[in-house]
């Protein structure tokens, strides 16, 4: 993430457009390799060493690059690379008790240790220096007294990207700089977007939402809890966090109330327009369940005998605002002769906490008159114990894999 | 029956089919909600209506503060106090810099005895009120801190504005007590919110200067409630705040000095004549590096002939000599110095062997190496802007500026720095300033607005 000091966006007609690089540009990669070569080149380096050298890029680099923001935009782009850095001490003796020693030997002298020895023969700087060197094995105190400020730590290890990666990271970090300062957020999330893992990052961030159906979709309102006393920008940062949450899926509509520079104005994305990648690797339960949602999928197809029951991806979100959170069922079961509906989720990795709430959301679902098949597999959960518990309330156990069997059996 | 809960930064009440004003209905999440800080006014009036309830919202406790140091308040402190006692334990005190506010919160905190947050603006504040609140309660309580890289959270915790505005909501339910060091800084739009989060029935605020240019104290009666007690420096000069002397050095540059400086200074005042820059506040200083830095023409040169005629003059030899005689002269005094940037301090801190303190130094350091001043087990000390804003520094006796800026505000609180009370003392500010250079300017200017 940025600083606000890194943040560029223009203003056109109250619109805000965010400051943007082009990863096709090669003046812009090769900035952007040249910062890399720098942070590579300092592994194992002062910290302090790599700042001036960064400060010299600055002036070297960023004109050429723009002429007016050049000077940021190569700030912008080393402190995301920062991010990338790992940092480790630079020496094994204690720097602390070393000065501490030194500074209480030289306030214990009738004089202030002299800088260079006279003929008075007054205890001078080295004198100090040396009794302390003795003392503690340290060779040189005077060098060593600081070294555990932050500019001798040791660049120790440095995630090196490809500078269509470091480019890109770049456009996204711009566009959540600009959320720093939003006092909510819409979303318009189209058919085919993956609402579970919208209302994952929602929940996670501690965000308050508003949902509303539209046709062919829902409309995703998010601030926090203050913000029903007046719009606030406090929750703008998690707004931004949530961003490259958003941008694992699509297609959607976003746009934010900004507060930018003491002016109202709005940021306005279009998933199919913006280009944009995300960072997020995505939470991992969503990554395995989509392996055991296709295997049901294949296990439905190839299954003789479904009875009346139709399946279909996708269904309907059911709310539970008070908890902050929401069921988004992955396939909706319809009996074509009775025109029943019932609703099933496959989970992914699963905790005993989610199993819990899970009950306890299928009970209020049921008392809205939902019917709703949970189903949780043996193997990509914690706790047995747990799971066993949970069948009581209505989580459907399954092994490797969820068969239409299974499901049909429980339909019934 | 009526339950309370605390959530996020807010009181969430449910049991109840309508509350007053400043409850809303919030559609979204279904719950009546107000900001946290609604929980006095709402606790009282339930219990005054005899309406049943319960307050499942608050989480601190009673908390044994009574303070270890000896303290005998002075007539002013006890006053305030009282005033405050009498407006319900809430509300604003304005003393002058150096009169000891810390000590009145400090009581403050006593007579409350619950869990208590302090909230300060910047990170030498925080290390400082840890510091006086280790001394005063470190035997029954420990001291807690939140921000600059220590998120320890107990019942008596230091953290800052910048850190409150962000994690406020987690822990708001936890102090009965709020303490606004340099309060003057809560109205600041992004700081207002801090109290809406918090539960906090009682609070204390302290400033020397609650008057803000945008008319923000006026929402101070809201925040930390309204001013209970006001005293100006010039109630208490003479009485209380000590008398001191004020002597300029100039500091000439060597010949060698003088030389590079003339050379460096041609370039840059050449490229600043050629392309119309003035210089005179801190934007044209931006202009000038944004304008330089895409000059084709002489832009780099003009920008490294700014940077070493700035070296010249805060590193003139003179300069360093001056204080190592200023350090024997006063070797018994105990010395402050006030440095102009970190690493200015670092270097004179290895060069001269007296402990350095900087926003970087750790909490617990900091409180040991003012702690060894105090006691004169160490004489001298070195500081970068650190010690300003009503940072404690107990009785200097000597203070030496070695560059400043020409804020007149800055210079008044260092100057507070050495104001402390002292039996028969007279303490002595140096002023350090390079002649022939600008800032001798600088430092006209400054004591002009002093005066």
């Amino acid at each position: 993430m940025l600083r606000s000091e890194h943040v560029m966006a223009r203003l056109q007609r109250g619109r805000l457009v965010p400051h943007r690089l082009s990863p096709e540009d090669d003046r812009v990669l090769d900035v952007a390799a040249e910062l890399c070569d720098l942070y590579a080149a300092n592994v194992g380096s002062p910290r302090a060493g790599l700042e001036r050298e960064l400060a010299l890029r600055e002036e070297d680099l960023g004109p050429g690059l723009d002429a007016r923001r050049g000077f940021r935009i190569v700030r912008a782009l080393s402190k995301l690379l920062e991010e990338r850095a790992g940092w480790g001490a630079p020496i094994g003796s204690d720097p602390y008790t070393l000065r501490t020693r030194v500074f209480e030997l030289a306030a214990a002298l009738p004089e202030p240790p002299a800088s260079e020895r006279g003929l008075l023969e007054t205890p001078t700087r080295e004198d100090v220096l040396s009794q302390v060197a003795v003392e503690t094995g340290v060779e040189n105190p005077g060098a060593s007294m600081y070294a555990d400020r932050q500019g001798a730590q040791l660049l120790a290890e440095f995630d090196r990207p490809p500078p269509e990666t470091l480019v890109r990271r770049y456009n996204v970090a711009q566009i959540q700089g600009v959320l720093y300062s939003a006092r909510d957020l819409v979303v318009d999330l189209a058919e085919g977007s993956d609402a579970r893992l919208i209302f994952h990052y929602v929940k996670l961030l501690g965000l308050i939402y508003e949902l509303e159906p539209l046709s062919g979709g829902y409309r995703l309102r998010l601030d926090g809890p203050l913000s029903i006393f007046g719009a606030t920008r406090k929750y703008g940062l998690r707004l931004a966090q949530f961003l490259p949450g958003l941008l694992l899926t699509s297609p959607w509509k976003l746009s934010a109330n900004v507060e930018w520079k003491n002016r109202d104005a709005v940021l306005e994305l279009d998933s199919e327009k913006t280009g944009l990648e995300t960072h997020y690797l995505g939470p991992k339960a969503e990554r395995e369940a989509g392996d055991v949602r296709e295997a049901f999928v294949k296990a439905w197809d190839r299954a003789k005998d479904t009875g009346d029951w139709e399946l279909k991806r996708g269904a309907e979100i059911l709310p539970f605002p008070e908890k902050k959170t929401a069921l988004v069922p992955d396939f909706t079961l319809l009996n074509s002769a009775t025109g029943e509906l019932v609703q099933l989720e496959i989970l992914g990795f699963w905790s005993e906490r989610n199993l819990v709430e899970r009950v306890a959301l299928l009970r209020e679902a049921g008392g809205r008159g939902h019917r709703l098949l949970v189903a949780a597999s043996e193997r990509l959960g914690t706790s047995q114990e747990a799971l066993s518990g949970a069948v009581d309330g209505g989580i459907l156990p399954f092994k490797d894999r969820l068969s239409a069997k299974a499901v049909l059996s429980a339909l019934e | 029956m009526i339950e309370l809960f605390y959530e996020a930064g807010t009181l969430v009440a449910t049991g109840s089919s309508r509350l007053p004003e400043p409850f809303v209905w919030d559609g979204r999440t279904r719950q009546w909600r107000a900001p946290a800080n609604a929980y006095r006014e709402t606790v009282l009036g339930l219990r005054n209506a005899e309406v049943p309830h319960k307050d499942r919202a608050a989480t601190f406790e009673k908390v044994p503060l009574e303070s270890r140091v000896a303290m005998e308040p002075r007539p002013y402190q006890r006053e305030a106090l009282g005033a405050w006692k009498r407006e319900g334990l809430r509300g604003v005190v304005v003393l002058p810099t150096g009169a000891g506010k810390t000590a009145v919160a400090v009581s403050a905190m006593e007579r409350v005895g619950r869990s208590t947050l302090v909230v300060v603006p910047t990170l030498a504040l925080l290390k400082q009120w840890y510091s006086v609140l280790q001394d005063a309660f470190g035997g029954t309580v420990e001291v807690g801190l939140l921000g600059g890289g220590y998120h320890e959270i107990t019942p008596l915790t230091v953290t800052t504005y910048d850190s409150a505005y962000i994690h406020a909501e987690r822990y708001g339910d936890r102090f009965a007590f709020v303490v606004y060091d340099e309060v003057h800084h809560l109205p600041a739009p992004k700081n207002a919110i801090i109290p809406k989060m918090l539960l906090a029935p009682y609070s204390l605020g302290l400033t020397a200067t609650p008057e803000r240019p945008d008319g923000g104290h006026e929402l101070l009666p809201d925040l930390a409630g309204g001013i209970v007690y006001r005293r100006a420096p010039e109630d208490l000069a003479g009485t209380y705040l000590a008398p001191f002397e004020l002597v300029r050095i100039p500091i000439e540059l060597t010949a060698h000095e003088r030389f590079d400086y003339a050379q460096a200074e041609a370039v840059y005042k050449d490229f600043l004549e050629k392309h119309r820059l003035p210089m005179r506040s801190p934007e044209d200083w931006q202009r000038f590096i944004m304008v330089a830095s895409t000059s084709h023409s002489g832009g780099r040169e003009a920008l490294l002939a700014a940077r070493r005629r700035r070296e010249i003059r805060e590193g003139a030899m003179r300069k360093g000599v001056t204080l190592e005689t200023l350090l024997r002269r006063h070797w018994d005094d105990r010395m402050i110095v006030f440095a102009k940037s970190v690493e200015e301090v670092y270097a004179l801190s290895r060069r001269f062997l007296i402990p350095g303190v900087t926003y970087e130094t750790p909490a617990r350091e900091r409180k040991e190496i003012l702690d060894r001043f105090r006691v004169g087990r160490y004489r001298a000390i070195i500081a970068s802007d650190v010690l300003n804003e009503g940072v404690d520094v107990p009785d200097a006796g000597v203070a030496v500026i070695l560059a400043g800026s020409a804020s007149r505000r800055e210079y008044v609180q260092r100057l507070g720095r050495i104001l402390r009370p002292r039996e028969g003392k007279r303490a002595i500010l140096y002023e350090l300033v390079t002649a022939q250079t600008g800032e001798e300017h600088t430092a006209r200017r400054r004591k002009e607005a002093f005066t």
